[in-house]
């Protein structure tokens, strides 16, 4: 177990006479014993950077060090590590007992007894102890993911390395395997790095996500800062589920002009900006207001596009004025009856609004949380974990 | 008004057994096929079982009657072959293993072990030439090597001074070594398409779990090439027994202490009062047999490998 940082670390491939920069100068500290979740769309970087930590691939600059030590120039061998690989990469002609011996052989002086119980244990604490004299070939999907993890937990690295491991379950495995990762890990206390493109798998399990787009690192935080404070427009849109919305306005005074409607800014928020600045204006589905009082004359008149019913709660696709495609999503109460082609208002409340710099993408303002106590004691919770 | 559902010759029809007509058609063209190659096998077979007046007086497929039986001819074979055919043997095992395993170790340098993509490269692409430079080619530069560069008979001169050693048998190892030379890159090549297709993840599970290069050769993809060796192992074996030009440039007589099989058949049941056909069918059938028995023995992981490599 040790901490894990990376410095100014850099990946160019050369493909022909092109350089494809994959990992773009990060810097990531990551404490002893935290579970950072590496998250971002695909070709963001995010295996490469797992695979640089591994010593798979060979950063162009900078440096990584685990526990203090620079480990960059390094083989795999010599890197006190373990992965998961996202195809779970099990040596087929071995059992499942070869397969998670095999590191233990491989990497360490212990005799033959000393291993077998090593494995027994650990296929003890995942349930696969049942599994031990059976080929890969053998297994289900879930078993083969259990054998993966535990061929990772007998090797008691420093650091663990998570690729997608959970890509090529089932819906419902994939969750109960969400909080038994988050589980043994915890019980572990070992470094660990997960790789997901999966928003929801970002939120949940990680002490803290860094999102990635484009090689760089956008922002580094515990889920709910990343949620709530998103420190640009691409982390805004890509977290959460449907995604914010966003509208393209200009700074008129205290007012946002945009094609749509315009939208009044208080005070607090009209001193961030600049008169005539353009801007986008965020507003995540869950925060908007919907009135379907025919005498209301607040907000934007908007109609009910499409209702996609969730259960506990409804989307609701909007458009907004004489518009011909719906550009609103807002989520209402599972209970709250709204209709097709229904005429409504929608009102976004300027405390949930987010405002963007159009250009850069900078965060100018982030919503103000009503309960911020609770917010920060489920992000401390999360991080103490 | 209900009409019977079925006509007459509907009826017929569902009596007889459901045949098909490209069923029908298949165990046709199987049926030529197998006539066609068993047949001069066979023919070949029943000539090695008849005497000289017999091989004349019946038709060639037709078994031998009582008085045409013999088998002498398989004895006068065997005599006459036994010497070439441990002297095959001595070659072609070892040039056959020692071939699998540089073809394979060559293909998994090229494949799986990262070293500079374009280093690689140029090496397969000498491999590939290896291929195709025709045996005719580097017949005269090849015993020239032998006998004036690298003279093994000189250069293993104490041997020759062991019990059953003489040193044309210098010749027979030149030959081996010869063919595991020519037989690497064809081997790499089978090998290398059989390890694209292993997953990259494999390797690099290993290299995690500590292993080194030559430990993940030997303990993950050896085991994995089980197919694939079956399928070079007898294509190596088979292709090496009945190599006759090489046979004949080094160690040149078949009346050489050294002679493989193939040179000896070559001049076996010819002399003056003509052909002696029994004699040479009983030779021919004796000389396969090696390869019989290698296909007989690697013929599940022979079809395994043919599937993994499609």
């Amino acid at each position: 177990m040790a901490e894990l940082s990376l410095t100014g670390t850099t990946k160019v491939f050369k493909d022909g006479g092109d350089e494809i920069v994959a990992v773009d100068n990060i810097d990531l500290d990551i404490e002893d014993g935290e579970f950072v979740v590496l998250v971002g769309p695909s070709g963001c970087g995010k295996s490469t950077t797992l695979r640089m930590i591994a010593g798979l691939d060979k950063p162009t600059s900078g440096t990584i060090s685990i526990g203090g030590e620079a480990i960059q120039d390094r083989s795999p061998q010599e890197r006190d590590i373990a992965m998961v690989f996202q195809s779970y990469a099990l040596y087929p002609h071995m059992t499942v007992r070869g397969n998670m011996a095999f590191g233990l052989e491989e990497s360490t002086d212990m005799t033959d007894a000393e291993i077998d119980e090593t494995v027994t244990d650990a296929a003890e604490t995942l349930g696969i102890a049942n599994l031990l004299d059976r080929k890969p070939g053998a297994l289900s999907g879930g078993q083969q993911q259990r054998v993966a993890l535990g061929r990772a937990i007998v090797r008691n690295p420093e650091v663990f390395l998570l690729d997608e491991p959970l890509s090529n379950l089932d819906a419902k495995l994939r969750a109960q395997m969400r909080t038994e990762l988050q589980q043994l890990q915890d019980d572990l206390g070992v470094t660990t790095i997960y790789v997901t493109h999966d928003q929801t798998e970002a939120m949940t399990m990680g002490d803290r996500i860094a999102i990635l787009d484009g090689g760089r690192l956008q922002q580094l935080g515990t889920p709910m800062e990343c949620y709530h404070e998103p420190a640009n427009v691409f982390v805004a849109g890509f977290l959460g589920e449907p995604a914010m919305n966003f509208f393209d306005a200009t700074v008129d005074g205290a007012t946002l002009v945009s094609e749509e409607f315009t939208y009044a800014l208080p005070d607090e928020i009209a001193a961030k900006t600049t008169d005539g600045a353009e801007v986008v204006l965020g507003i995540r589905p869950e925060s908007i207001d919907i009135t379907d009082d025919p005498d209301s004359s607040e907000g934007i008149p908007a109609t009910i596009d499409v209702v996609e019913p969730h259960g506990d709660e409804n989307a609701v696709h909007l458009r907004l004025g004489d518009q011909s495609e719906p550009t609103l999503t807002a989520m209402i109460d599972g209970m709250r009856y709204l209709a097709s082609g229904q005429s409504v208002r929608v009102h976004f409340p300027t405390d949930s609004v987010h405002l963007f710099d159009a250009e850069s993408g900078e965060a100018i303002h982030n919503r103000q949380l009503t309960n911020v106590d609770r917010v920060q004691e489920i992000g401390t919770a999360q991080s103490a974990d | 008004m209900s009409k019977p559902t079925q006509t007459r010759a509907e009826n017929v029809a569902r009596m007889l057994p459901e045949l098909n007509y490209w069923r029908i058609a298949l165990a046709l063209v199987i049926t030529f096929f197998f006539a066609f190659f068993i047949a001069p096998i066979w023919t070949g077979l029943v000539t090695s079982f008849k005497t000289g007046a017999a091989v004349t007086a019946t038709t060639p497929f037709v078994p031998p009657g009582p008085g045409g039986f013999t088998l002498e001819k398989w004895g006068r074979a065997i005599d006459h072959l036994s010497t070439g055919f441990i002297n095959s043997l001595i070659m072609t095992v070892p040039s056959t293993v020692v071939t699998v395993f540089l073809g394979s170790t060559a293909a998994y340098g090229l494949t799986l072990v990262d070293w500079g993509k374009r280093a690689q490269f140029a090496v397969l692409v000498l491999f590939l030439v290896g291929i195709f430079i025709p045996y005719q080619a580097v017949l005269v530069p090849l015993s020239d090597f032998w006998i004036n560069i690298f003279p093994l008979v000189e250069v293993l001169a104490p041997v020759w001074e062991l019990e059953f050693m003489e040193p044309a048998h210098a010749r027979l190892l030149s030959l081996t070594i010869t063919h595991v030379v020519y037989g690497i890159p064809l081997c790499m090549l089978l090998f290398r398409g059989y390890y694209l297709t292993l997953s990259d993840e494999l390797v690099e599970a290993a290299k995690i779990d500590g292993a080194s290069i030559t430990t993940i050769y030997r303990r993950i993809i050896l085991p994995l090439s089980k197919p694939m060796i079956g399928v070079v192992f007898i294509y190596q074996f088979t292709a090496i027994w009945n190599e006759f030009l090489f046979s004949l440039t080094l160690i040149g007589s078949s009346s050489s202490p050294a002679a493989t099989v193939t040179l000896v058949l070559s001049g076996l049941g010819t002399d003056l009062s003509g052909i002696d056909f029994g004699l040479r069918m009983a030779g021919a059938l004796f000389a396969a047999l090696p390869t019989l028995i290698i296909y007989a023995l690697f013929a599940e992981q022979f079809a395994k490998g043919l599937a993994a490599d499609n």
